[in-house]
């Protein structure tokens, strides 16, 4: 029975590793993909054009971006030596 | 043998039988305390193994949240504005519901990964982050709800690593900073003395938020709906007696 349970355990902590592993691409890509949308938009319409009214967008686009980047490192980091573990 | 004699020969054999069961109980705790360190040392290795990942996990889905912004991105149709009220609704109730299953025992707590042992029976953290930008999305101006999806997306991981290799007490001093910032990126089309005033009562809201620890309202709602309850009563305060502080629209629609 608790032999049972332990590989259960074993099997499920697996995969849910593996979820994470899954996860992964989302969690990084995503906002990186964001940020450049939002970069991409005050470039088109706010610097092509010279309006300022976009300057708001850059600042939130280079702000997702430089703030995602901060995390991701560890966070790939750490998947790295999960790797390794396994 | 005299009455004297049996009676040394006993207690003799009585300590011969403390003593020899006295080393046995000695050993058998020995090794009991022994083979329970080795568990325990084992049990909390595979423990750290998982909470270090899982604790790197929790920060990136805390940044990822950021990413939720592009929401004010979408484009101002009818349909699509429709669309902006029904989905995050539709997302919010299915996230409730398989938190409602878990606490319920219908969903094994096991399966979700990085939560926390206090979230085993209380909605987890996700559905309080959830519900927070639920009500920001629909509720208040972008103006509010942009920093305070920031604060809950950045300040709230920064203050947990500086917690770590700070202490409690720098790193709440960090996260009101970096709240001031991005307040002070929202607002920065206001007059200079609105500016101000609005990013230090909104950064002390978040770190209040983040800092007050309620047992049943987790501290990634707070840190989001605190600071926009306490801007919106200071907007529409001043809207009352007719001055408006909201600063132009940050960003527009595609």
């Amino acid at each position: 029975m608790n032999t049972t349970n332990n590989h259960r355990n074993e099997t499920i902590r697996k995969l849910l590793l593996r979820l994470e592993l899954w996860f992964a691409p989302w969690l990084l890509l995503v906002p990186l993909l964001v940020s450049l949308v939002f970069i991409g938009e005050w470039y088109t319409k706010g610097y092509l054009t010279s309006s300022p009214q976009y300057n708001g967008t850059l600042l939130l686009g280079l702000l997702l971006l430089m703030g995602n980047l901060v995390f991701d490192i560890p966070f790939l980091r750490s998947l790295r030596m999960l790797k390794k573990k396994q | 043998m005299t009455s004297s004699n049996k009676k040394s020969v006993r207690v003799q054999e009585w300590f011969s039988i403390m003593a020899f069961s006295a080393t046995t109980a000695k050993d058998a705790l020995k090794l009991t305390r022994q083979k329970m360190t080795e568990y325990q040392t084992e049990f909390l290795e595979r423990l750290n193994a998982i909470e270090v990942d899982a604790h790197w996990f929790r920060r990136v889905f805390h940044t990822f949240a950021a990413s939720f912004l592009f929401y004010y991105l979408l484009p101002d149709e009818q349909w699509i504005n429709q669309g902006k009220i029904i989905v995050p609704i539709i997302i919010v109730f299915v996230m409730a519901v398989v938190e409602f299953r878990r606490i319920q025992g219908n969903l094994d707590h096991n399966r979700f990964f990085g939560l926390r042992s206090y979230e085993k029976k209380r909605p987890a953290s996700y559905l309080y982050f959830g519900v927070a930008v639920l009500l920001l999305f629909l509720f208040f101006p972008q103006q509010i709800a942009i920093p305070c999806i920031l604060c809950a997306s950045f300040t709230d991981p920064l203050i947990g690593e500086a917690r770590y290799y700070l202490g409690k007490k720098q790193a709440y001093i960090i996260g009101f900073f970096v709240s001031v910032f991005f307040f002070m990126i929202t607002w920065y089309q206001a007059r200079w003395e609105i500016l101000l005033v609005i990013s230090v009562l909104g950064a002390t809201g978040a770190v209040v938020g983040e800092a007050k620890k309620l047992r049943f309202i987790d501290d990634d709602f707070m840190i989001q709906f605190l600071p926009a309850l306490l801007l919106l009563i200071v907007w529409q305060g001043l809207l009352v007696l007719g001055i408006s502080i909201l600063p132009p629209r940050l960003i527009f629609p595609i």
